[in-house]
């Protein structure tokens, strides 16, 4: 998940550099970057706070 | 070899720790005492009429080093009467001394507008008949013509006042703890300024005990370079402007400006250098990477990206040679930077959201102990609140003043109300509660938001102007739960305290007001300062108040979509990208803060942090010195009140002696 968020994150960042490079910096087109990058945050987000429970989980059972 | 992930959990964690007074083992008591609330009444109503007076006088009310004159008087008593003062009742005489020396202004409005009403400004732009009732009475009322409050005639904006205040209390009260909850228990957020008025309260607790020990002897360096600090800075210009007609200034107050001597390589970039290098001790407290960051980033916006991008674009068009710092803020400002911030700020909200949501998630899935993060376990014995009632209390408080408001501007459409109270007020709330505990200060401003709702309202009475709207921010309020946790007051006494002080001052304000009133009209000769600037205020407000009328507004026009999506999208981009390199989150904050600043404004904090970090860990340690810093900052803030406050006694001495020609 660490490699998807990562992923997301750099498309959503080239997305917008294109948006303000090639396409005038019109905000409907920053916008669906923010959209791409907020998503890539929350799968970044989610899998650090999940692998840190199930990481407890697993050495509370050792 | 890979760089290891540190997560934003662990790393927020170790800062909040590092700011934690006896690393976060406390016992809570109550600070609520007999001896602390008349003390707090003693002091407090002593200085409040001449505190309002001052402000009428010269401007400067001198309320700020109240408290701290409070707490030291008691502190001597008690040494003197061989008892002891604990530091939970030390920091409740810090606020409510201050609550009871500010009471008196909280009626300002009412004088204010008894002037208003009567002015030829008023008159002349036609606002004068339009004046709600229950702001003012009429201009030619009894209540106004004589000068009395205590009369039927403001028996409708008193009430109305107080209907406001006991709700505002019911939402600020249960705002703040929700929000308290949500970033120091849940998130863990460090609150990095809460330890130094946290710190100030336990050293001068120590004081009256047998042994004193290393917190009052740093707090007295702290007090005396202050005292020195304050006498250059503050005190030599106060003083000689008593006896010259143009005061002397050691340092150049409040900047040395350098922008137009950068305008050959940096067009359109500032540069003044802030004087007050009080602000080092500020640096000494605030965590390193977000100080560097922050100042890197100021200096490549000022130097390249102002200048190199922005200007050679043509997106900063005002800017022309010869401006000085405010002028070309105001100038970027009104060509990018106004938007640009406001996209930037919703970014912080939407961050917050993207750490907060997983770990409520994550809440369902485990059970962790108090002082953990993502935790919302209370340590035992703090005196918290259920979450429930806090936020039914708060959900009758807000419904309350919309009726309100409602009530007042019947045909203001009720919609916006209903979205500024449920919508905007808690976002804007969270963003600023978040940017308290991570960098100790407000990133978030929406500027010239009435401005823009009353337009996109389409509302054309001039009644609106004078109503007050739910837009509220209860996250700077968030820093004095911090504080109360790190001095173990007990968060029902300080509720306690505020609830019994309230109905006294609410009495003692309105009549110590009536009767500075009575003693002269406001403004007169008698109140210099009001009469050299009330009636250009006056102006001011007409000017304000019918600035719509034409449709027309330079600010409104200054917000462009595109740039507040560029501010957005740009924030989100560093969060994410800085998340990808596994650097630490601090970073982000000290970037979006730093981004479009003037990095004169930061060399003062700068230093501190630079000497704190590569001089003074090294020579104290690590653990002593972040138990030090807070204590000398705490010490300097009370040095520097006790200048302002001598100088303001001498000030109003001086003006009070009337020198007559023979």
């Amino acid at each position: 998940m660490e490699k998807v968020a990562s992923g997301i994150i750099i498309i959503g960042t080239f997305l917008w550099l294109f948006s303000v490079i090639a396409l005038e910096g019109r905000w409907q087109w920053q916008m669906f970057s923010a959209l791409v990058l907020t998503v890539g945050i929350f799968v970044a987000h989610f899998w650090e706070e999940l692998r840190d429970t199930d990481s407890t989980e697993e050495s509370g059972d050792e | 070899m890979a760089r290891e992930r540190v997560t934003q959990a662990d790393e927020w964690q170790a800062w909040a720790q590092r700011y934690d007074i006896e690393g976060g083992i406390r016992t809570f008591e109550s600070g609520l005492t007999v001896k602390v609330f008349v003390g707090a009444l003693f002091v407090g109503l002593l200085m409040m009429p001449g505190s309002i007076y001052l402000s009428y006088v010269s401007g400067e009310s001198g309320a700020g080093a109240a408290p701290w004159v409070a707490v030291i008087l008691f502190t001597e008593l008690a040494r003197r009467s061989f008892t002891t003062a604990r530091r939970q009742e030390l920091y409740m005489l810090l606020g409510l001394t201050g609550a009871a020396v500010g009471s008196g202004m909280q009626y300002r409005s009412f004088i204010w507008y008894a002037y208003f009403i009567n002015t030829p400004q008023a008159a002349s732009y036609e606002i004068a008949d339009k004046i709600p009732e229950w702001i003012v009475p009429a201009g030619d009322s009894v209540g106004v013509l004589t000068r009395t409050l205590i009369h039927p005639d403001w028996f409708l904006p008193i009430a109305v006042y107080l209907a406001q205040k006991l709700l505002g209390t019911l939402r600020i009260v249960s705002g703040q703890y929700i929000l308290f909850r949500l970033t120091a228990d849940l998130e863990r957020l460090p609150y990095p300024m809460a330890p130094i008025t946290a710190q100030g309260a336990t050293a001068l607790a120590e004081t009256t005990g047998k042994e004193e020990t290393w917190r009052w002897r740093v707090f007295s360096i702290g007090s005396m370079a202050g005292l020195i600090w304050g006498f250059l800075y503050i005190g030599v210009p106060s003083l000689t402007g008593v006896m010259m007609s143009q005061p002397i200034q050691i340092l150049k107050i409040p900047w040395i400006d350098f922008t137009q001597s950068i305008e050959g390589f940096a067009p359109t970039g500032v540069f003044a250098l802030r004087t007050d290098f009080g602000q080092m001790l500020f640096g000494f407290v605030l965590p390193f990477p977000i100080v560097m960051t922050e100042f890197i980033t100021a200096m490549a916006s000022q130097f390249i990206l102002n200048p190199q991008i922005l200007y050679r674009y043509e997106i900063l068009n005002q800017w022309k040679p010869g401006l000085d710092v405010r002028a070309v803020g105001l100038f970027n400002g009104l060509d990018f930077w106004i938007s640009y911030g406001m996209g930037k700020s919703f970014s912080l909200a939407l961050v917050g959201m993207a750490a907060s949501i997983p770990m409520l998630f994550k809440l369902r899935k485990s059970k962790k102990t108090a002082g953990e993060r993502g935790s919302m376990a209370t340590p035992p014995n703090r005196g918290d609140f259920p979450i429930w009632l806090m936020g039914l209390l708060w959900l009758v408080g807000m419904g309350g003043f919309v009726w309100l408001i409602h009530w007042m501007v019947p045909n203001f459409p009720l919609s916006f109300l209903l979205g500024y109270a449920f919508l905007y007020t808690p976002i804007n709330s969270y963003i600023t509660a978040r940017t308290f505990g991570v960098l100790g200060r407000d990133l978030f401003e929406i500027p010239y938001l009435h401005e823009i709702t009353f337009i996109l309202s389409r509302y054309e009475e001039i009644d609106i102007w004078f109503a007050p709207l739910p837009d509220e921010d209860y996250g700077r309020g968030t820093q004095g739960w911090r504080v109360l946790e790190l001095t173990g007051t007990t968060f029902t006494s300080n509720l306690a305290g505020t609830l019994l002080i309230m109905p006294i001052l609410i009495v003692s304000g309105i009549v110590v007001m009536h009767f500075i009133w009575k003693i002269a009209p406001i403004p007169s000769a008698q109140y210099p300062f009001a009469q050299m600037m009330w009636p250009i205020n006056a102006t001011n407000e007409c000017l304000w108040k019918t600035s719509l009328r034409d449709g027309n507004s330079q600010m409104l026009q200054a917000i462009r979509g595109d740039y507040v999506a560029a501010g957005f999208t740009s924030s989100l981009a560093i969060y994410g990208m800085l998340w990808v390199f596994k650097l630490p989150s601090m970073w982000f904050y000290g970037i979006i803060g730093g981004i479009g600043a003037d990095p004169g404004s930061m060399i003062a904090r700068l230093l501190g942090a630079i000497i704190g970090r590569f001089y003074m860990i090294k020579r104290f340690g690590m653990k002593r010195w972040y138990m030090f810093n807070p204590v000398l900052a705490a010490g300097f803030a009370c040095g520097v009140g006790l200048i302002g406050m001598g100088t303001v006694a001498i000030a109003l001495v001086s003006k009070a002696v009337i020198v007559k020609p023979f």
